[in-house]
């Protein structure tokens, strides 16, 4: 692999770190190579947005050789919303054109003494003054550093206001709308002073068998093409699965406590492609164009939402005007905020002025189910931190915490939980209790296994949606398979056969893997991150579910059903060879994956 | 007893079934548009068979078994193998586990289709509900 780019931004040293090849065998590269080089770094006593906090950016070994969604890149470091682990991987163009720029990451530490964004012009760095887009929102932001770069090309990820103000779900964002936006890392970059980094190059990544890797990478993307999931996303956007995710239950309406909304179907990827939409995106090279490009009848072209921000601005709040989620939507990319924590948060704000704890003495508006205009306040209020709003931009658990309510919000260790149900689909009761990163649906995305998407050649059984224990070894399983997608940087929607994602990978970096190996580095991954998290404080009474997601709904197609969650964290704990009193990864299972580090440090 | 599976009496005897299922009738009543099924040849099917259904608000109005497309453009075409198709008519393959990994190919309009998986999975409940034998 190509070196990384260390930057300290306090003394504006920079120097090239080039990583053991032991360590790009077992972690690949991504979230999970970032673990691992991160590791020594991430303390408990470590402040997340203190100079000393490091903020990773890490391609994949397939980042920018235009394979099946591979466009990719992710942001690591100490999250300042949950004080753990804290990965959020980002599409666009930016990751491939790191990767062009000779770099396979970019390593910061430090803080700039004024606002500064980075030109990585090929393999020039360039600090810059920033002070032009300081307080500029995202998509001002690319625009302004593009023009002063001179080069309209290059690729601009950036931080909106939000980061720039601390608020703990603060996201980066490039190419327009595409987003880094869990686990708060925008804050840690507005902490450094650092703005934006804008990268243009022009090598090719480097490929061990190229010869190989070609072919290979035509198949796989014409059987991507061909899939029915890339041809639902691309037709109807993530939000085409709005509908199925209705009728089984796993849509939460009414800030997690409504089963059902009339008229839901108003804001489904269906409804989207049938009345506003006006084009589609894609990432580099990928073939699904899973983006949305609509029009509201003001002739201006704006990014449509995918199916979080459907439910998280539209369902949740119990809204079915789909354009409104849209603006919704661009109010929170433009300050820079992760739409699902926002939209919960905003949920929350609602749900507790409904049950009297929160006043018009405390917004100095009413908040009623369904009013974009209050919603659209609040998140004003939020990025700016004003009034209410500064409560809320430390996200759902501390802004109920300070009315006396923690147990309304609906969340895990500090993330706010996405729109996938687990009265619906049980799986998620597992990944959201177990994530690295707390409430966290793309760190095992089983929503999609719950569905059908149980693929046998991961070993994986399709179990019934409600069904419990039984199904923990399942959930393990396919969290290692994601952490090894993670490591790629690979895209969820790209379902191709993992046998063909292996062959990519064999070919991209020289190795001779199954895939019982490629889940087994996904497993050592899985675990040096819980490690990290129980190194900075994580103990098995973390593993939870919020409140809401154990009162069974009244009616609809899940009435009376909740997870047994107890039960499936002591099968869980028994797949993954995890000590059930306190959650942690055994010595003998650390030792097993190479971890030996780890192990001392937790057991000692 | 029920005529084997894939035949066309196989076919006959589904067309009947949509046609007197009470609660197909109900989930399909909006349900407007023909399908092709192309089961491809594997296992102990050496040929391509291919299926047509015309199904329109609950009931079905005919049934054919094809030689060839030719022209013909249904509003679903669904592809999948002898084998995979067999494991979804004996209740072994989840009919969106065969869509989702890549066992049962499906083309035609997807806003559609996400609107009406109900109306889908009950269709596969009846080809069940007739399938005894296989080939």
């Amino acid at each position: 692999m190509q070196p990384i780019l260390k930057i300290n931004l306090t003394t504006g040293e920079t120097s090239e770190y080039v990583v053991p090849p032991e360590w790009e065998r077992d972690y690949l590269g991504g979230a999970s190579l970032a673990a691992r080089l991160l590791y020594p770094a991430l303390t408990r006593d470590l402040d997340p947005v203190s100079p000393d906090a490091p903020l990773l950016f890490l391609t994949g070994p397939l980042t920018g050789t235009a394979g099946p969604a591979v466009g990719r890149f992710v942001v690591c470091g100490k999250s300042p919303a949950t004080g753990l682990w804290a990965e959020s991987n980002c599409g666009g163009f930016w990751g491939p054109e790191l990767r062009f720029c000779g770099y396979d990451g970019l390593w910061i530490t430090g803080k700039a003494e004024e606002p500064v964004y980075l030109w990585l012009n090929g393999g020039r760095l360039e600090v810059r003054d920033a002070a032009s887009v300081w307080g500029e929102d995202t998509y001002e932001s690319q625009s302004i550093i593009k023009t002063e770069i001179g080069v309209p090309n290059a690729h601009v990820l950036t931080i909106g206001p939000a980061g720039e103000n601390g608020v703990l779900f603060a996201g980066l964002f490039c190419d327009h709308g595409r987003t880094a936006g869990r686990t708060g890392l925008g804050a840690v970059a507005g902490s450094k002073n650092l703005k934006a980094i804008a990268v243009k190059g022009t090598k090719k990544p480097p490929l061990a068998r190229p010869e190989a890797y070609m072919p290979l990478r035509g198949e796989a993307n014409r059987a991507l093409k061909a899939d029915n999931i890339a041809q639902v996303t691309h037709d109807l956007g993530t939000a085409g699965v709005a509908d199925y995710a209705d009728y089984l239950g796993s849509m939460p309406k009414k800030y997690y406590h409504q089963a059902t909304m009339e008229n839901v179907d108003r804001v489904s990827g269906a409804t989207m492609a049938e009345t506003i939409l006006k084009g589609v995106s894609a990432c580099h090279a990928c073939v699904i164009a899973c983006g949305r490009v609509v029009d509201l009848g003001d002739g201006v072209r704006r990014k449509g939402p995918e199916y979080e921000t459907v439910v998280g601005f539209g369902p949740n709040l119990l809204n079915d005007d789909l354009p409104a989620i849209v603006r919704l939507g661009e109010v929170c990319d433009r300050y820079g905020m992760d739409i699902i924590s926002a939209s919960n948060i905003v949920g929350l704000a609602f749900h507790l002025y409904e049950k009297g704890i929160v006043t018009d003495k405390d917004t100095g508006f009413p908040l009623r189910w369904g009013d974009v205009t209050g919603a659209e306040k609040l998140l004003h209020l939020m990025a700016r931190r004003e009034g209410i709003g500064n409560f809320m931009a430390g996200g759902a658990r501390r802004f109920a915490a300070r009315f006396g309510a923690e147990d309304e919000a609906v969340q895990v260790n500090g993330l706010e939980a996405a729109y996938h149900d687990p009265r619906g689909v049980s799986g998620m009761a597992l990944v959201y209790a177990t994530s690295p990163r707390g409430a966290c649906h793309n760190k095992s995305d089983y929503f999609f296994v719950d569905w059908g998407q149980a693929d046998a050649s991961l070993g994986l059984q399709f179990y019934e949606k409600q069904a419990g224990a039984e199904k923990a070894a399942n959930v393990a399983r396919h969290q290692d398979w994601r952490t090894a997608c993670d490591a790629l940087v690979m895209c969820l929607f790209a379902n191709i056969s993992p046998e063909m994602t292996v062959g990519l990978v064999n070919a991209a970096c020289g190795l001779d893997w199954a895939v019982d190996d490629m889940l087994r580095s996904g497993e050592r991954a899985w675990n040096l991150k819980r490690a990290i998290n129980n190194r900075m404080g994580l103990t098995r009474a973390n593993d939870k579910l919020p409140k809401a997601f154990l009162e069974p709904y009244a009616d609809g197609p899940v009435a009376g059903y909740v997870p047994p969650l107890e039960e499936m964290l002591a099968a869980y704990y028994s797949a993954r060879g995890w000590d059930p009193v306190t959650g942690r990864p055994t010595r003998e299972k650390l030792r097993a994956l190479g971890l030996s580090d780890a192990a001392s440090d937790i057991w000692s | 007893m029920f005529p084997i599976f894939p035949s066309p009496e196989w076919l006959q005897t589904l067309h009947d079934k949509l046609n007197s299922d009470e609660r197909y009738a109900q989930i399909a009543r909006k349900w407007e548009g023909d399908m092709v099924v192309i089961i491809e040849p594997s296992g102990h099917l050496a040929e391509r068979l291919i299926y047509y259904l015309d199904l329109w608000h609950g009931k079905c109005r005919k049934v054919e078994v094809l030689k060839e497309l030719s022209g013909l453009k249904p509003l679903f075409i669904l592809t999948a193998t002898y084998d995979n198709i067999s494991r979804i008519m004996q209740g072994g393959l989840d009919p969106m586990q065969a869509m989702m990994t890549r066992k049962l190919q499906v083309k035609g309009s997807m806003a559609y289709m996400m609107r009406n998986v109900p109306t889908v999975l009950d269709f596969v409940r009846c080809c069940r509900d007739v399938t005894g034998e296989i080939l």
